[in-house]
């Protein structure tokens, strides 16, 4: 997958998550959890769907690489370096 | 992932706290099986039908109430981790309900700022007392795991009024407090956030509609689930479960085991060496529930949604000697929310506190007989509150703490189970957790919160 193809997926689980969510203006490098609201409960939705749709698993320890959307594709990059787009 | 064991989850229980759980396991992809004794789900909150009306055995109203753009409240939480539309379900928040005792009365509805004025109103003084407490209750993180605090010395210290703290305290109680007496202040807060903080409501249509909307759900993620079907035994192999063996004689192996039978019943199941006296609660109740004809409204006083009562100087939460306690109670008007309409029927709804004992040891012949003493007893009490409904009744239907037993498998018919709780779900056996009632959070809400919680914490990861 190519980072633009993460970026996609990562919107696309956290829209699925919240039917409220809100993109526009969207800071890559600002927290997710201040711009979008988002709380522990719902990073782990993003971490669950993440093993669900790819197989991934991402110990509790991680979840702080998470934390914004460039750190999320950063971070996904090599463990979804050989899947692809489904 | 493949596995050996037929189910990756077996959750024991198609309640409240059950279907959650299932719904969010399911959700992520695992194999999932829920067994329920009965024909229908629901548990301690579902339906039967008499006459052509359908009558709920849980449901006066659901707590914590919030708008939908507010994330962060525990209904729209419940909703996301479900992923249930929040947006879809249609609310009907409740008029207002009232504490009545012999010399005060105070009203609330869910704007907080109301029960402060009523409070100033009825209690001179005692606002700033109050505001305290609040400030208090905001502060407490009740799901940090705590010792236990009586919320008794907390509220005469901060209040410094019985009869204001007997009052705040009589909906908090009867609405989730499995301890007599007192109340562990960890579930004071969760219980005064949920109701005076957040509120009633009712969903639109039956209970029936809100369990048909969690099943589907459940079933659009292939969860499976079995009616009339009853677990007999949980069987452990070492510090681990295997599987249940179900009274048809069935076997089934699963990975883990979530039980929703309380601490009583999954002992019984697993053979859990435990002190059973300290984890059987003694708060039960009898509740009757009367249909009267739309003509009877205007000699019925019901313009509140409930009503709270109380007739003795001081509040006693503790389990009557007698088969019930009608002094105090609660009566609830399940037609009384806002912009319901009106049906050519409506229902009061009356529950007093009952000693289990009394009712299980007048076995079949004297049951029915204390049944009607009981009822007749609390009727006159109630009709002197609201005048007297029970004249031009349609239908009365009475049910016991033996009813509650029978039906949900809560030991002794304790409404909110256990007095001690087990917070984190963990039991002597690695895969084996417990959720709902004995796990800690009450009622319709709370139970289907506390299935999420395990699951999130014991089950995912
Ligand atoms: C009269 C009354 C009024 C109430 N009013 C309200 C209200 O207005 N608002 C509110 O929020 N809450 C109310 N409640 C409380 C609320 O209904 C409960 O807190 C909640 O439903 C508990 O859910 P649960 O899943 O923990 O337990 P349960 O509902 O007891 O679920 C346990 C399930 O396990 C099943 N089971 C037991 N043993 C076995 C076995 N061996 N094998 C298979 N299945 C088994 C039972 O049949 C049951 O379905 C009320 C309760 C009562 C009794």
């Amino acid at each position: 997958m190519t980072r633009d193809e993460i970026r996609d997926i990562i919107i696309e689980i956290i829209q699925d998550i919240d039917e409220e969510a809100e993109f526009d203006g969207l800071d890559a490098d600002a927290p997710l959890r201040d711009q979008l609201d988002l709380d522990s409960m719902d990073f782990l939705d993003i971490v669950m769907e993440l093993r669900k749709r790819y197989q991934i698993t991402i110990p509790e320890e991680e979840y702080p690489e998470l934390a914004t959307l460039n750190s999320c594709v950063n971070y996904l990059e090599p463990k979804l370096q050989s899947v692809a787009v489904s | 992932m493949k596995s050996l064991e037929d189910y990756q989850l077996i959750i024991i229980g198609g309640g409240l706290s059950g279907l959650a759980a299932g719904i969010r396991t399911a959700r992520f992809g695992q194999k999932v099986l829920i067994l329920e004794q009965h024909h229908f789900p629901g548990g301690l909150n579902s339906f039967y039908y008499r006459q052509g009306h359908i009558l709920e055995t849980g449901l006066h109203a659901m707590t914590n109430f919030a708008e939908p753009s507010n994330r962060h409240a525990p209904l729209n939480r419940l909703f996301r981790q479900l992923k249930l539309s929040r947006k879809k379900f249609q609310t009907h928040e409740q008029i207002g309900s009232e504490i009545k005792f012999q010399t005060h009365g105070l009203r609330f509805n869910n704007d907080f700022s109301f029960l402060e004025s009523e409070i100033e109103r009825e209690f001179p003084g005692s606002l700033d007392h109050f505001r305290n407490l609040a400030m208090k209750v905001q502060e407490h993180d009740p799901f940090a795991l705590s010792k236990w605090q009586s919320t008794r010395e907390i509220l005469s210290i901060t209040l410094r009024n019985k009869v204001l703290e007997d009052m705040l305290l009589l909906p908090l109680m009867v609405y989730g407090n499995s301890e007599e007496h007192d109340m562990d202040f960890g579930q004071f807060v969760i219980m005064f956030r949920s109701i005076f903080l957040e509120g009633f409501f009712r969903p639109e249509g039956t209970i029936r509609d809100f369990l048909d909307m969690l099943v589907e759900q459940y079933k659009k993620y292939d969860g499976e689930i079995r009616f009339q079907t009853k677990v007999a035994k949980i069987v452990t192999h070492k510090d681990r479960i295997q599987g249940v063996l179900l009274e048809s004689g069935e076997e089934i192996s699963c990975r883990a085991v979530l039980s929703t039978v309380g601490i009583p019943g999954t002992a019984h199941l697993s053979d859990w060496p435990l002190e059973l006296e300290a984890y059987s609660g003694k708060m039960s109740f009898m509740e009757s529930i009367s249909i009267l004809p739309s003509s009877q409204r205007q000699s019925v006083r019901s313009d509140s949604t409930i009503i709270f009562y109380n007739n003795k100087d001081e509040f006693h939460y503790s389990c009557p000697d007698t088969a019930i306690d009608d002094s105090w109670g609660v009566i609830c008007f399940p037609e009384n929310f806002q912009a319901l309409e009106e049906g050519d029927v409506f229902q009061v709804r009356v529950t007093n506190p009952a000693n289990y004992e009394i009712w299980r040891q007048a076995g079949s012949t004297q049951y029915e007989q204390l049944k009607t003493e009981s009822y007749t007893k609390s009727q006159q009490t109630v009709g002197k509150i609201i005048g007297n409904y029970w004249k031009g009744a349609v239908f009365q239907d009475s049910f016991t703490p033996t009813t509650i037993e029978r039906y949900t498998a809560k030991a002794k018919g304790a409404v909110y189970g256990s007095p001690l709780k087990i917070k984190d779900g963990c039991t002597p056996w690695q895969n084996l957790f417990i959720a709902g009632t004995d796990q800690g959070y009450l009622g319709i809400i709370g139970s289907m919160l506390s299935g999420v919680t395990i699951v999130n914490q014991q089950l995912l990861q």
